[in-house]
């Protein structure tokens, strides 16, 4: 049994890198999905176009590619990552791709006469946005960035490609120490599980938070 | 009474506050409204009545800038809404001037568009705030008047879900007052409420009257307070004004047979005239 302690110790630390990943990333994809899906709803055509851009191009290709891009082809061009650095750049930007059109929906699913109250107390359109329609489409941007959170955390087992020793690693690791794979790979599962549970009560309690006094409003 | 030392004689011998020169507006192949031409004076109360689909609701989502036209002039005291003055000409209206016109005029809608995240004071105080810098102590202040001019100064922290069509309604009329414009535009304010809630509302609108000097237009399918509270009413029939003057004459003795037609419609649904 003492033995796994010291084994289980290193998924742990894994788990740890595992955590700052699905949270540096998410920050990234969060501050990405909103200035993507506000462009994709910009007045200025070039900006329309270079947020379809990135949201088509990110969702378009494959994480490992994107991922691999950062890692390994980047510093050909002059710019070193860190592995950490690369995962997060790519989780962040993959998954924002995603969250982008969550903002630009939950945008648009406001109904028209708030947009038209705004015009009549005569709010500027960045006003509008930010008093009136984004606090209400934010609520509703939640549940999908529950979703978008989870999908993160898993596709982060992706860095361990690049030798970041996240909890998938640590878990090829133990494997190969002790040629026991039912342990390692039963506790990473667990682990994970136990991290989207986290973040689904988070979303969940967040939402609660935000909607209250709102009874009716939201269907 | 004007006060002694105002030399107008009659409200009708100043310029008009609104000046609606031949709009023609179309959605579609649908003509809203046809060359259409009438002034408004200052403090005048103007009902807009006729039929559904006749353009009153369109004149006056196009006054608060909501719609645009597609030929005409509007001026809102004196002043183009619609284009502006720039390098020696008239070029249509930017942003700047849009804030600038928009700033005198205040508009009530049929289904309140009240913030629903927002608190009733909120509601209120936001607008002042935002777009007149009013610091929030002040605003505040202004907003518990208003509120208690509506009667719901004890719902100033509810939020909207929690109140009665008609208390939201008089909450929406608060709002568009806080930035206190010359121009109030009311539409078919009542027409969403529970008939016993209609009168609450009504009875800010009266208040109104006899408390501020506000220009006020009124669509409106309530034609015993449009009979009661306007100094003039317009009969809108497919884009056009086919009648145009003082309620009792619209109401009593209607020149055109579609107003007599429309009147003998609504008397036979029930409405009292």
């Amino acid at each position: 049994m003492g033995q796994w302690a010291g084994y289980l110790q290193l998924i742990l630390e894994g788990a740890l890198v595992t955590i700052k990943l699905t949270l540096m990333g998410s920050v990234l994809a969060l501050i990405m999905a909103f200035i993507a899906g506000l462009g994709r709803i910009s007045r200025f055509r070039a900006v329309r176009a270079l947020a379809t851009t990135y949201i088509e191009f990110f969702r378009g290709t494959s994480i490992f590619v994107q991922l691999f891009w950062a890692y390994f082809v980047l510093p050909l061009l002059g710019f070193s990552l860190t592995p950490l650095q690369a995962g997060v750049l790519a989780l962040g930007l993959n998954v924002g791709a995603y969250g982008a059109e969550v903002v630009r929906g939950a945008i648009k699913s406001i109904g028209r006469e708030q947009y038209e109250a705004c015009i009549a107390l005569n709010f500027s359109r960045w006003q509008s946005l930010r008093h009136i329609i984004l606090p209400q489409a934010f609520v509703l941007m939640l549940p999908t960035f529950g979703n978008n959170a989870i999908e993160l955390l898993k596709a982060s087992a992706v860095v361990s490609l690049i030798s970041l020793s996240d909890m998938t690693f640590q878990a090829q690791v133990v494997r190969a120490q002790t040629g026991s794979t039912l342990m390692p790979f039963l506790t990473i599962l667990v682990l994970y599980f136990l991290m989207s549970s986290v973040i689904s009560a988070s979303i969940r309690g967040l939402e609660r938070y935000l909607t209250r006094g709102l009874d009716g409003v939201r269907s | 009474m004007p006060p002694i030392n105002d030399t107008r004689t009659a409200t009708t011998a100043q310029p008009p506050i609104i000046e609606i020169d031949g709009i023609s507006k179309s959605f579609g192949a649908f003509k809203v409204l046809d060359q259409l031409s009438f002034n408004v004076a200052p403090g005048e109360k103007l009902a807009l009545i006729g039929p559904s689909g006749s353009g009153k609701t369109t004149i006056l989502r196009i006054l608060m800038t909501l719609e645009g036209i597609d030929s005409g002039d509007i001026r809102v005291a004196g002043e183009n809404l619609y284009r502006m003055q720039k390098n020696g000409g008239l070029q249509p209206a930017d942003e700047n001037h849009l804030h600038k016109m928009r700033a005198q005029i205040g508009m009530v809608f049929q289904l309140f568009n009240l913030f629903p995240h927002k608190c009733v004071l909120d509601n209120v105080t936001l607008a002042p705030m935002l777009t007149k810098n009013t610091p929030r102590r002040q605003a505040e202040e202004q907003a518990v008047q208003l509120l208690e001019m509506v009667g719901l100064a004890d719902k100033a922290k509810s939020m909207p879900s929690q109140l009665s069509g008609g208390q939201k309604q008089r909450v929406a009329i608060a709002r568009a007052l806080a930035l206190q414009p010359k121009i109030m535009l009311f539409d078919e304010v009542t027409s969403a409420l529970d008939p016993e809630l209609v009168e609450e509302v009504l009875n800010v609108l009266w208040r109104l009257s006899e408390e501020t000097d506000m220009t006020m237009l009124l669509v409106t399918h309530e034609m015993g307070f449009a009979h009661e509270f306007a100094d003039r009413v317009l009969f809108f029939d497919r884009g056009k004004i086919i009648e145009d003057g003082k309620p009792e004459e619209i109401f009593r003795h209607p020149k055109q047979e579609r107003t007599q037609a429309f009147l003998k419609k609504i008397i036979a649904a029930g409405h009292r005239v």
